[in-house]
């Protein structure tokens, strides 16, 4: 299979005018409502906070500055084939390393993530240490989020996100690399390694790691284990956090998952609808970010101006989950590929450590003391270390991709 | 006892309808699947349609005139720890004298307006048939009802609103008839003010907290044994798995929604009328009925972000069930099925929320069983409450006959 770098095709970030204009004039029309008195994070994101962020959106934040910035990184297009959805236009950022053996690493966002979550690890990945690895980094726009086509019919399923995954890496002359992913980054580098382990995917690590609950048949081990749990404090600790995020924190997930359409409409709609929508996670998924009202509306405004529209990217819930009848894991299998793990404290969904084996092969682990869902923003220090130990000189998957082990 | 209350009439401010005609003229779409149909949530083509149809077409001070109609009203409820609330509401009174009070509760996403086509019917005076003199408010934080400035106005405080509305208007004793969260406030307003003043119910929604080995063996048992009992769990529980996503978010994050509720008129239409569509049965609804219904929510005097938090109050933010804190009770129950009610318990289970004395089947109707088979409704109360009906003088001194 020949694996020429074709010839790459620069895409340049440039929303029209006409859309920044209705941008502004529906910004100018917002309309809020009410809120309980003393009522902070209770009932969802606070008034004050949204009516904040929307003045700083109207006016302080200037887009064609923040575009400007997004256009410095190295960002493609290419076409890719899909099996029985024809071609899909993905978007990605590609950052060669000088280092030419670095190791070619593919980074998976989540919801409410996309592609710039990898911009603070792009230097210390490509241009970290001597005594470091160093990486090729791919970053993708999911299909359906930032400015990567979406499917335009039903049934986009994991293996045809990993189809994309492999042929994208594939295009870029990286028949064999490594992974790395948080949220739907995790689950769909579980689809990933089921693939495309060994052939294509040499490791994978997950910044976000969460699994099924262990069945007794398929887990003897891990499910005897449940019966201790009463005596192992963190693991109790972690997955009574877990249970009350799924009571407290699943609403989200279950109408992503059963009618994306409908809430589609109103973050198509509505620039405070959409920022609420994700504002409301980008706060309570992280380990006490100081985030910026920039930070936060950039952030939103690569929703709000991607290519398929704010409401495509929750479809994949419903895609995935087989309209909330399946787990996120559903014809995923493990496999033997060395895989990393990395546990953050301000974690949303905190399975007990033992079940990241049921994930993959687990050859490396870190604990942190700081950081939470979005670790690549958060904690990149901490993240691109925890891959420098995997893969750099010593590390458990030293030289996994042949011939590009990170040194020249 | 005379009565405080002030009539009321629906007067949208210019300023408020221009700047929905402003905000429909800005509306933006998202895109959809090929052949997606009803599968993902409210198709894009009816959607689309109807918030054309709102800029274009559809009259709201035409609707605004029909709806002021209806004898309305407002009146101040003081709510223990809650202040007062300024509380809408429709009074028809029934020609009879000794009509049944009777308090008509709508649910979510409904309002008042579901009362429209039960009160000729209800009201009319008939030595052959009771009638009732009714009262259906909006409840707080819905329709023309002020909202709860405060957290924790939860089962009993909206018990004691309804309860005080009754006692304002001279209805010492009186009923009560409701479905959706009508008939979760009706288990409030049984334990609260059963038999001293709520005498007797019905609702179109009979549905409590599930029964536990350990309280109620024998129904557990049938599951394993009654098939038609086994069926009715398990719709219900794919109901839930597909439909349960708005209940998710009400309960948890009613504020995070309030954002796109507010601001987006299209945003609160595909969200109601998703439910709207879907839980009926064979019902048409035209787009101005459906925008009627809508502009309740998007006028609404509390603006469309309060009326989710009650989900929120409800469940403690999805802590418990909904009826936490209530019990059985011994007030008279009446209990209608609507065979596309999708919100469903196993009949035998209707015993665990009160003293069934009615019953009654219907071939026809759904969720929105005042709106769409009012006759049959009000067919159901006239039996249960009229002369040789289970319910039949309920009330001292009001039986409903002229």
């Amino acid at each position: 299979m020949a694996s020429t770098t074709a010839e790459e095709q620069p895409f340049t970030l440039a929303v029209p005018d006409a859309d920044l204009e209705l941008l502004r004039t529906k910004l100018a029309s917002v309309r809020f409502p009410d809120e309980l008195e003393g009522a902070a994070w209770d009932y969802g994101a606070p008034l004050a906070d949204i009516q904040r962020l929307v003045t700083h959106w109207k006016n302080s934040f200037d887009w064609r500055k923040a575009e400007a910035a997004i256009n410095t990184l190295p960002m493609f297009t290419h076409d890719i084939e899909v099996d029985g959805f024809g071609t899909l236009n993905i978007h990605y950022v590609h950052q060669k390393s000088a280092v030419k053996n670095a190791v070619p690493l593919l980074f998976v966002h989540g919801w409410p993530g996309h592609f710039l979550e990898v911009r603070k690890l792009l230097p210390l990945l490509t241009a970290g240490p001597a005594d470091q690895p160093s990486f090729h980094v791919v970053a993708l726009s999911l299909p359906g989020f930032g400015f990567s086509e979406a499917p335009k019919k039903p049934g986009f399923k994991g293996r045809h996100y990993a189809e994309v995954f492999n042929k994208l890496m594939l295009s870029l002359g990286y028949e064999e690399y490594v992974y790395q992913g948080g949220d739907w980054g995790c689950a769909l580098g579980a689809h990933a390694v089921t693939h495309y382990a060994h052939t294509h995917i040499k490791a994978w690590h997950t910044n976000t790691p969460f699994y099924r609950r262990p069945k007794f048949l398929s887990n003897p081990l891990l499910f005897l284990g449940l019966l201790t749990l009463p005596f192992n404090e963190p693991a109790l600790a972690g997955l009574q956090r877990s249970q009350e995020f799924m009571k407290k924190g699943m609403g989200y997930y279950m109408e992503q998952a059963t009618q994306p359409q409908t809430l589609g409409y109103s973050l198509a709609d509505s620039p405070v609808g959409l920022l609420a929508w994700i504002y409301e996670k980008l706060v309570s998924w992280s380990d006490d970010y100081p985030w910026t009202d920039d930070e936060v509306i950039e952030w939103i405004s690569i929703y709000w101006f991607s290519r398929a529209g704010p409401a495509a990217a929750g479809r994949i819930y419903y895609e995935i989950t087989n309209r909330n009848t399946n787990d996120l894991f559903e014809g995923t299998k493990r496999t033997t590929v060395p895989f990393g793990v990395a546990y953050f404290p301000g974690e949303i969904a905190q399975t007990p450590k033992s079940w990241s084996k049921m994930l993959g092969k687990v050859v490396f682990e870190s604990t942190h003391d700081k950081g939470g869902h979005f670790s690549a923003f958060e904690q990149p220090e901490k993240l691109a270390s925890d891959l420098h130990k995997m893969f750099g000189k010593g590390g458990p998957a030293h030289g996994v991709v042949p011939g590009r082990n990170g040194y020249d | 006892m005379g009565s405080w209350a002030k009539p009321f009439t629906v007067q949208v401010s210019d300023a408020d309808l221009e700047l929905l005609h402003k905000k429909l003229e800005l509306a933006t779409f998202p895109d959809e699947l090929e052949g997606a149909g009803w599968d993902y949530g409210a198709p894009l083509a009816d959607v689309k349609r109807i918030t054309e149809y709102w800029r274009d077409k559809f009259d709201w001070r035409k609707t605004e005139e029909t709806i002021n109609q209806l004898p309305q009203f407002t009146t101040e409820i003081e709510v223990e720890g809650h202040g007062s609330l300024n509380i809408h509401f429709v009074h028809q009174k029934s020609a009879a004298e000794n009509a049944i009070p009777l308090l008509f509760v709508h649910g979510w996403p409904g309002s008042f307006l579901e009362v429209r086509k039960l009160l000729p019917i209800l009201t009319a005076a008939s030595p052959d048939q009771p009638s009732f003199h009714v009262v259906a408010p909006s409840l707080p934080g819905f329709g023309f009802s002020e909202a709860p400035t405060k957290p924790g106005f939860g089962g009993y405080q909206h018990a004691e609103v309804l309860n005080k509305l009754m006692l304002s208007l001279g209805y010492n004793e009186y009923v009560y008839q409701a479905g959706d969260l009508g008939h979760v406030l009706g288990v409030y307003v049984a334990n609260a003010y059963g038999h001293k003043h709520l005498k007797a119910w019905h609702t179109n929604m009979p549905t409590y907290r599930a029964p536990t080995f350990w309280s109620n063996p024998l129904l557990i048992l049938e599951i394993f044994t009654n098939k038609a009992v086994s069926q009715t769990l398990e719709q219900a529980s794919r109901t839930w798995k597909k439909g349960g996503g708005y209940y998710m978010v009400q309960t948890t994050v009613p504020q995070t929604l309030a954002y796109s509720f507010a601001d987006s008129p299209d945003g609160l239409l595909a969200w109601i009328y998703e439910k709207l569509a879907r839980i009926v049965d064979d019902y048409h609804w035209t787009e101005d009925e459906v925008l009627e219904w809508i502009s309740i929510y998007w006028f609404s005097r509390a603006g469309p972000g309060a009326n989710v938090r009650i989900y929120y109050e409800l469940t403690g933010g999805n802590k418990h069930d909904m009826f936490e804190g209530t019990k059985w009770t011994s007030v008279p129950l009446g209990t209608s099925y609507f065979p596309k009610e999708p919100i469903r318990f196993p009949k035998s289970w209707a015993c665990l929320i009160g003293k069934v004395v009615f019953q009654a089947e219907h071939d026809k109707g759904g969720h929105f069983a005042a709106h769409e088979q009012p006759e049959k409704l009000a067919g159901d109360l006239r039996m249960m409450f009229g002369k040789g009906g289970p319910a039949y003088g309920i009330v001292p001194g009001k039986d409903g006959y002229a």
